[in-house]
């Protein structure tokens, strides 16, 4: 018997300096094993560099930003549906959340699935509970102060002592050595991604992270950590290595026991000697998520087959074992093509073979 | 002693922490005093091992063991 191909979006393919996560998790489908998969990729703009990647991406279609409104987001998945048959998307940006989140089973009913947490576990997680969340997952705060306003501002730089880190609700954070630096971060941020801003004390130490899906019943199904040993001027990882670090996996297994998550989450931390500083939390997969791939687990496969009640196949393998001491090298790549996908998706919002 | 002994260590004498992601670089030295420290030797062995094993005196071996020592406090490996 033929096996179904599975047509799966996946967004955030804006493999650039700030890299969104879709090329990882894309690649990371196409090498499941026993696993038939033809690519979606939702863009966000026209120059995305995964429209262009045809061995990864099949098909690419372009959307309003969820910030535009929700009906014509939502209008414009089921045209992709329509035309494509998708049957799953994998959202892997921190804006496109509620829209997921809210329309999950109206977009189940219309057999488009998804993996993503409730708005309740997404709440509990946010930016602004991050001291509940330290809490309760046994690790350190680095002292935070949430602001609405200037004078909010002032008075948290002024508690905290600079340098402060500026950091906004979704994205970007940046380190600001005077009062009138912060100001200037906090103008930048709440410009581009509004309220809350977070003031936060900077802790010295090396950056771990963990990435990992929950399956929304208190388990996981699986995770790896990493040591960033080299980042971008963004933060972003560039070199890195895989850690079994006790006190973070068990904080990602002690998150998922107690919000019952459900779907792809990054646990971000500052570890300094034995204290290990909660960053934040991120209710998506990471950019870096490949490495869990090649190290033996693959986390977009696992999800997609639990999420469609796949049969998971039994490798003998221990689910959350893999190898400590492998890295991850990114690197830069150029590729030459013909305008005319360019113009397509200029014109018609649409490329691929998709009839 | 337990990460020390948790270390990845290879015969050219990089180690590798697989609990932190931190490594270091031996001089031979430092790779003849780790493999003993993991095999468990004392003191005394190490030293006899370094001096006999780099053609020094004993004191001079001594002295490079505790000074190496040091090191490990230092970077939490001890």
């Amino acid at each position: 018997m033929k096996k179904k191909t599975l047509t799966i979006g996946v967004s955030g393919i804006n493999a650039v300096d700030n890299p969104g996560p879709g090329i990882g998790v894309a690649r990371s489908l196409r090498e499941a094993e026993d696993l038939d998969v033809r690519i979606i990729g939702l863009a966000y703009d026209a120059m995305e560099p995964g429209i262009y990647m045809d061995w990864v991406v099949d098909d690419a279609f372009m959307l309003p930003y969820p910030s535009s409104g929700h009906d014509a987001y939502r209008e414009r998945l089921l045209y992709i549906q329509e035309k494509t048959g998708m049957d799953f998307i994998i959202p892997t940006l921190d804006t496109e959340m509620p829209f997921y989140m809210k329309y999950r089973q109206e977009l189940a009913a219309l057999g488009i699935g998804t993996f993503v947490p409730t708005p309740e576990q997404y709440r509990l997680r946010g930016k602004d509970r991050l001291g509940e969340l330290a809490a309760a997952l046994d690790l350190k705060l680095p002292r935070t102060v949430v602001v609405g306003s200037l004078e909010e501002l002032e008075r948290a730089v002024d508690a905290i002592g600079t340098p402060v880190m500026v950091k906004g609700a979704f994205y970007k954070a940046y380190r600001a050595y005077t009062t009138k630096e912060a100001v200037g971060h906090y103008n930048k941020i709440v410009a581009e991604w509004g309220y809350p801003i977070l003031v936060q004390e900077v802790v010295k130490g090396d950056e771990l992270n963990v990435v990992a899906v929950g399956d929304g019943a208190g388990g996981s199904l699986g995770r790896v950590a990493v040591k960033k040993m080299w980042i971008t001027e963004l933060g972003k990882i560039w070199t890195g290595v895989t850690i079994q670090h006790p006190a973070m996996l068990r904080a990602t297994d002690r998150f998922m026991e107690t919000y019952r998550w459900r779907g792809p989450m990054e646990l971000e931390c500052m570890v300094d000697g034995d204290t290990v500083y909660l960053v934040e939390i991120n209710p998506r997969f990471p950019a870096w998520s490949y490495l869990a791939t090649g190290v033996g687990v693959n986390l977009p496969d696992r999800m997609v087959r639990r999420a469609l009640e796949l049969p998971e196949p039994d490798t003998g393998a221990d689910p959350m074992s893999y190898p400590t001491g492998q890295l991850f090298v990114r690197y830069t790549y150029e590729l030459v093509t013909e305008m005319d996908r360019f113009q397509q998706l200029i014109t018609t919002g649409e490329r691929g073979d998709t009839p | 002693m337990q990460r020390l002994r948790s270390l990845a260590l290879n015969p050219d004498g990089f180690a590798f922490d697989p609990t932190t992601g931190e490594s270091f670089t031996l001089n031979p030295t430092g790779l003849a005093i780790l493999e003993g420290l993991r095999e468990g030797l004392t003191h005394e062995q190490i030293t006899a091992r370094v001096a006999e094993r780099f053609q020094v005196s004993v004191d001079d071996a001594s002295r490079d063991l505790d000074d190496f020592m040091d090191h490990l406090r230092a970077f939490r490996l001890l």
